[in-house]
């Protein structure tokens, strides 16, 4: 069950504010039995206390309203709805002091209840009839019900309980005449022509409402008033008198439901909302047979159908639609054709039939099948109106066709394995009505428990679905339009309520099914998979292609602003590409390669590349540093024409000018490709530059990495060795000592994939054994991925690295130089640690509150995870003792630390904390909420942390200053079985080349990635948020509780090798940690204040949590 | 002093007189080779370069001389060449000018013919660049109209081209270098026994064949392709 100790320790909610207006429709209506819920007392009948105990699980089911079936005093012969007494509580179900207790408590959970007000009728126990039957003709208290002595009155009236009525009259003994009744005949119906029977009735309502009822479902409302000439149904003076009661609520209690049972088509039950000033709700009975209908047929037709007759509705009214109630699924609202198909599909056994529908629960009816059950009730959650789900259909509970009348699907909620299913403890015999107990549906199988321990079971797909659905307004308020793809057996609609757009489609048949959706109205707009929070494609020109599986469904929000899945490679063109006109190949371009009377026109076509053309490929490519920064030029600086086989690439040089700063340097290397194959050119869309005219020939200029024959080309010529004069300098493609092993002979046949994921390099795979990654932004100096590499492949020998087989090195002829690409042995890997640990996270932190489930004894709940942290330390520390061997390189020769660089380190880092303090409390006043209090903690601390970071610079030195990895956090680990790669030597991009090589304590890695720990659990915890705030309390509780454990494995297991290594004298290596987490930590602080404030209160958190630790 | 020795010295010191008057002339011979040498430096760097500036390289380059001349195994190109002609020809003009100044007149006038005939190389060269040029452009573009109409000969047709271009071409080119005539005649020979060879293949031996050349080449493609749309398809 759920978590009681949490809730209790919520701060009580008092009575639930009345004031919320139209809460109805953003309800979710649970609909349940008193006396089948829970049986507090042992008497075989449910109650009050029963379900007041119950309300846990239904506040944690997910929904918002309670609607109670009748629980008055009554003879019971129509299950309650003949009553004998409105203002008192059936003894059995307890008393009204129970029933307010319950109201209480309902309320305090932010559930509201709605009750049942059945005024058309009466039980005949009824002292009004009673009285009555006995009072004179034409008198008041006769005149309570409607008499005659003629049973042909109002002749043009239909039965509706055919099965068991043969007259709308009953003849009276006591009366002596014939009393009017619609429903049976023990139920006879209220004069409303009387107008003390109104008073009455107001009355009533008011009683309840003064217990803390929320609403009233009005019973069988069509039929109040009886006019001779009529078929007496939905007369106009059934309205009148609606709009009195209505009125007559408006005035003292706001806000109060009245939701209106008729059983008609649309158009007639439209009128009962009329102008808004009757009832605010009405079932929507046609709806229901209709969805039931379009998964038989396997077509969408019933259901747009229906929805397109449902008139609209005035704006402050909901329609309330259900799959299935305490009565059969009725069929009236079915043309009888449809009705005998129904009746063949869903009620084969003639016992499943009463009246004119089906008596059966929702999963029998879909034959226990879940993917329809899912389906069904997916289709219920998105179509337009408040849901109703009856009780026991969240965990698929079974029904009875053997009962009588319809209490087939009245049986006892099933709570738990046991005798009478936990439903009482009473003896099996005195229960009002024997569970199911069948091999299938029996309550030993199916029931709340063993559904609330099984994460994938009904009841939490149930829940799951219930608090999608609660974060989206427009599934209750939205308009609706259906899509009309080709494929009929999809149905597919827009959910739409003010910014919010939610796609929902269903695939109606038992085969998986394509689909293509017309979407270009959002043209550009993510859709995110609402249960998964998964970002598919961006919506673009095409129809939108999906595939559903068998009975699948799909629900989106088509967001503006999410982040397009990262692996998404837009394949569309440039809107218009320029048009670049060459005579003489690459030659065309440069003045100094052409024949004399050809040079003016040379220049033209340069400038026109370098002004026109290049700018719109730079600015819109991924690797482009700074977005937003408009590029006004793009220089070709130096280049080389490098033709191999009939290709010509221009290995090129480019200088980046753009409207803010300095111009930057990048390798921009193009290829051209003619039009002889049309495949080709759809290929290269994605890289193409612009389209290129030679004579007759056309074709595009592209980027080169998107040709497969440059690729291998590159690999080769770092195989060979080659070396290309530039115009102002040399290209030197070198392999390294591991090249032949990484690469293999076949060089000509490795396939080339280009990887799209990258951002600020290009990376191309070829043949599942090599990653070539061109680098694109040009820093001048050694660059660091490149240096190490070599240094861990050839020297150190370093196996959890990632290889390097070779490097382009690019030397000017001024002396710069600078690495254009590098050659790396391809890692089959799963993902870097990030993604893992997020998706790890995210997952438990959803389970734990799913199931509830208590961690087992002893263990922890990690144990595998931690021994990957495990395993992830040991090479950290591998690493770090690889790195420290003693070598004649002084690149990489390790030196001691002298007290002198720990007193640098902690001044830098003192003067790096000044400023992000001092930047922290500028930005204090445009803080989001959640971090403005952390904020103020922080700025109070800051004599401590200070302190703190002074208190490291009197320390000794110790241990070795060395080369390390220097941007080192989950991100930059890849996962292999169970272990880890390095990789991504390159040092934080923000620094310059000179600053990644320095020396620096192996303890600057480690605090990098106890950081990114953090930054994986706030990570996810956002990620899944959205929830209630205990439940997000519980989560971020279990957070840290993984925060300490994952630090403490990673931590011991880097101990124990790095010490083993001699690489850390344990006490100053202590010292330097805090100091570098405390470096670390304000430089993230810095970056979140700059580019992400929204995400500030991570390192704030971070920040206090050490300050914690430190005392 | 006597007169056998006034008379044995006599033909010394007329000899020194002599000398005495040649040698500043020698001197000032020198002075004008040192001269024209620089001059002939001089003119070759500013040839080179300004030919280079103007991109005449490339013309030679794409003209196919520069790789001719240079798979003779030298690295010199069409403008080392030309920068070496007029490095020759200033240093031959500033010779001509000393032997003059020396009064060596045969020596001259044999020196002037030479310098005289650096010139027509020069204009030679001149001549087979931009002929050698003309030609690869002719060559090509008969090449890519051929190619453009599909027909299968387009590269040979495009080679006879060029050729013949080039053939014209270097006639020329030694007409200017007066070495003309017997050339001539040996290659109108060449041209009219080529002539007459087609005349009688076509005419008598292999008119079939022939015949089937010139239909490939009139070939057009679609010819006996089927019409789009025309054809069976598959749905």
């Amino acid at each position: 069950m759920a978590e009681p100790a949490i809730l209790q320790a919520a701060p009580p909610v008092a009575v639930l504010a009345r004031d919320q207006a139209e809460w109805y429709k953003d309800a979710v209506i649970y609909q349940l039995h008193i006396k089948a819920f829970a049986d507090s007392n042992d008497d075989g009948i449910g109650d009050f206390r029963g379900l007041t105990d119950k309300l846990d699980y239904v506040k944690d089911l997910g929904v918002n309203t309670i609607w109670l079936l009748p629980f008055y005093p009554s003879p019971l012969r129509d299950d309650g709805y003949d009553v004998a007494d409105y203002r008192e509580v059936n003894p059995s179900y307890g008393t009204r002091a129970d029933f307010q207790h319950f109201v209480r408590e309902a309320h305090r959970r932010e559930l509201r209840v709605i009750t049942e007000l059945i005024v058309n009728h009466t039980s005949d126990q009824h002292p009004w009839f009673q009285a009555a039957r006995r009072a004179p003709k034409g008198s008041p208290k006769r005149n309570f019900y409607v008499w005659s002595d003629d049973p042909q009155k109002y002749g043009g009236t239909r039965i509706i309980f055919t099965d068991t009525e043969k007259s709308n009259w009953a003849w009276d003994d006591v009366a002596q005449a014939f009393y009017w009744h619609r429903f049976f005949s023990h139920q006879p119906d209220l004069n409303f022509d009387n107008p003390q029977v109104r008073k009455a009735i107001f009355r009533v309502m008011r009683f309840w409402l003064d217990m803390g009822v929320d609403g009233f479902r009005l019973d069988a409302i069509p039929y109040l008033v009886e006019r001779e000439g009529t078929n007496n149904e939905n007369l106009p003076e059934t309205h009148v008198l609606l709009k009195e009661f209505r009125a007559l609520v408006d005035a003292s209690y706001p806000n109060v439901l009245l939701l209106a049972e008729a059983n008609q088509w649309p158009e007639d039950v439209r009128e009962y909302f009329g102008d808004g000033d009757e009832c605010q709700m009405a079932y929507h009975f046609p709806l229901m047979p209709r969805m039931y209908m379009a998964i038989a047929q396997e077509d969408r037709h019933p259901v747009t159908e229906i929805m397109q007759q449902t008139p609209e509705i005035p704006a402050n009214c909901q329609w309330a639609i259900f799959l299935r109630n305490h009565d059969e699924l009725t069929l009236e609202m079915v043309t009888s054709k449809e009705r005998d198909y129904m009746y063949q599909m869903y009620a084969s056994d003639p016992r499943a039939r009463i009246n004119i529908g089906i008596r059966r629960r929702l999963a029998p009816l879909l034959e226990n099948d879940i993917n329809r059950i899912k389906l069904m009730n997916s289709l219920l959650l998105s179509m337009p109106g408040s849901p109703i789900v009856y009780y026991g259909d969240e965990i698929g509970m079974g029904d009875n066709i053997y009962l009588g009348d319809r209490d087939g699907v009245r049986t006892p909620m099933q709570w738990r394995p046991e005798r009478n299913g936990g439903f009482s403890r009473a003896d099996p015999q005195r229960l009002y009505l024997q569970p199911i107990m069948d091999p299938i549906y029996g309550y030993e199988s199916v029931n709340v428990e063993a559904q609330l321990r099984e994460p994938s079971s009904l009841l939490h797909w149930t829940r799951r679905m219930l608090a999608v659905r609660k974060s989206f307004l427009s599934f209750g308020r939205g308009t609706l339009t259906f899509l009309k793809p080709g494929n009929r057996k999809i149905l597919a609609y827009i959910r739409e309520y003010a910014d919010e757009v939610v796609l929902c489609v269903a695939n109606l048949a038992r085969t998986a099914q394509p689909v293509e959706l017309d979407l270009a109205p959002f043209k550009g707009r993510v859709p995110v998979e609402l249960m998964g929070r998964t970002p598919f494609p961006p919506i673009g020109d095409l129809p939108y292609l999906l595939t559903l599986a068998g009975h699948g469904f799909l629900w989106f929000r088509l967001a503006t602003g999410a982040d397009i899945p990262e692996w998404h490679d837009e394949r569309l063109a440039r809107d218009e590409l320029p048009v670049v006109v060459l005579f003489d190949g690459w030659a065309s371009l440069f003045r100094e390669r052409v024949v004399p009377w050809r040079i003016a026109l040379a220049e033209k076509g340069r400038a026109q590349l370098e002004r026109d053309v290049l700018p719109g490929f730079v600015a819109g490519s991924r690797w482009y540093a700074s977005k937003g920064n408009i590029v006004k030029r793009v220089a070709l600086v130096d280049y080389v024409e490098w033709r191999q086989g009939g290709s010509a690439w221009l290995m090129a040089i480019a200088s980046v000018e753009t409207e803010h700063g300095e111009p930057q340097t990048y390798n921009l290397p193009l290829m051209l490709a003619w039009e002889a194959d049309d495949e080709r050119l759809r290929a290269l869309l994605p890289s193409t530059v612009a389209k290129v005219r030679q004579q007759a020939k056309v074709g595009v200029m592209a980027d080169v990495f998107a040709d497969e024959a440059f690729c291998q080309a590159v690999v080769a010529a770092m195989r060979a060795g080659t070396e290309m004069k530039t115009s102002k300098g040399r290209l030197r493609f070198s392999a390294t000592a591991a090249f032949a092993q990484l690469a293999g002979d076949a060089i000509d046949t490795l396939a080339v994939t280009p990887l799209a994921a990258q951002s600020s390099n290009t990376v191309v795979v070829l043949g599942e054994r090599l990653f070539l990654k061109a680098y694109r932004r040009l820093q001048p100096g050694v660059n660091p991925e490149a240096e190490i590499g070599r240094y861990l492949t050839d020297v150190a020998g370093f196996a959890n690295s990632v290889p390097v087989a070779g490097t382009i090195d690019y030397f000017a002829d001024d002396g710069q130089v600078a690495t254009l690409g590098l050659l790396q042995g391809f890692v089959e890997n799963q993902g870097d640690g990030w993604t893992m640990t997020l998706n790890y996270l995210e997952r438990f932190l959803e389970d734990m509150v799913a199931t509830d489930a208590v961690p087992p004894a002893g263990g922890s709940p990690h144990g595998g995870y931690l021994a990957l942290m495990g395993a992830l330390g040991t090479r950290t520390a591998e690493l770090h003792v690889a790195l420290s061997r003693a070598t004649a390189d002084p690149a990489f020769a390790p030196v001691p630390i002298t007290a002198a660089d720990v007193t640098a380190w902690a001044r830098r880092a003192h003067a790096e904390a000044v400023s992000t303090l001092d930047a922290l409390q500028r930005a204090q006043p445009s803080l989001p909420e959640r971090a403005r209090h952390a904020a103020a903690a922080v700025q109070a601390a800051r004599a401590q942390i200070l302190a703190n970071i002074d208190a490291q610079a009197a320390m000794r030195g110790g241990g070795a200053r060395m080369r390390i990895h220097g941007d080192y956090h989950l991100g930059q680990v890849l996962v292999t079985q169970n272990d880890f790669v390095i990789a991504d030597f390159e040092g934080e991009p923000a620094r310059t080349l000179t600053e990644r090589r320095d020396k620096q304590s192996p303890m600057k890695d480690v605090a990098g990635m106890l950081r990114s720990f953090d930054y994986a659990m706030y990570a996810a915890l956002r990620r899944i948020d959205g929830e209630a705030a205990d439940v997000q309390a519980g989560r971020r509780a279990r957070g840290v509780a993984w925060l300490a454990e994952t630090r403490a494995a990673y931590l011991a297991s880097y101990d124990a090798v790095a010490i083993a290594g001699g690489l850390v004298a344990s006490g100053a290596a202590q010292n330097l940690l805090a100091l570098f987490l405390l470096e670390k930590v304000m430089y993230e602080l810095t970056y979140e204040l700059a580019n992400r404030p929204d995400w500030v209160d991570i390192p704030l958190q971070g920040l206090l949590e050490m300050l914690q630790r430190s005392g | 002093m006597t007169d056998e020795m006034q008379i044995m010295l006599e033909p010394i010191r007329a000899s020194l007189h002599q000398v005495g008057e040649f040698l500043p002339r020698v001197m000032l011979a020198i002075a004008i080779v040192i001269v024209g040498w620089l001059l002939a430096k001089a003119l070759r760097f500013a040839c080179v370069r300004m030919l280079r500036a103007i991109n005449f390289n490339i013309v030679t380059e794409k003209a196919g001389i520069d790789r001719f001349l240079q798979q003779g195994g030298g690295e010199m190109d069409t403008v080392g060449l030309l920068g070496v002609l007029v490095f020759w020809l200033v240093l031959l003009a500033s010779v001509m000018v000393a032997f003059n100044t020396l009064d060596l007149a045969y020596v001259t006038q044999l020196v002037g013919r030479v310098v005289l005939f650096v010139p027509k190389i020069i204009v030679a060269v001149l001549i087979l660049a931009f002929g050698a040029y003309f030609a690869h452009f002719v060559g090509a573009a008969v090449t890519s109209y051929c190619q453009s109409l599909d027909m299968e000969d387009a590269v040979m047709l495009g080679h006879v081209a060029l050729y013949a271009i080039m053939a014209f071409v270097v006639l020329i080119a030694l007409e200017q270098l007066g070495l003309g005539d017997i050339i001539r005649q040996t290659f109108l020979i060449i041209v009219a026994a080529i002539g007459l060879a087609l005349a009688l293949a076509f005419g008598i031996g292999g008119a079939k064949r022939a015949g089937e050349v010139l239909e490939r080449w009139s070939h057009r493609p679609g010819d006996d392709a089927r019409a789009p749309g025309e054809g069976p398809t598959l749905r």
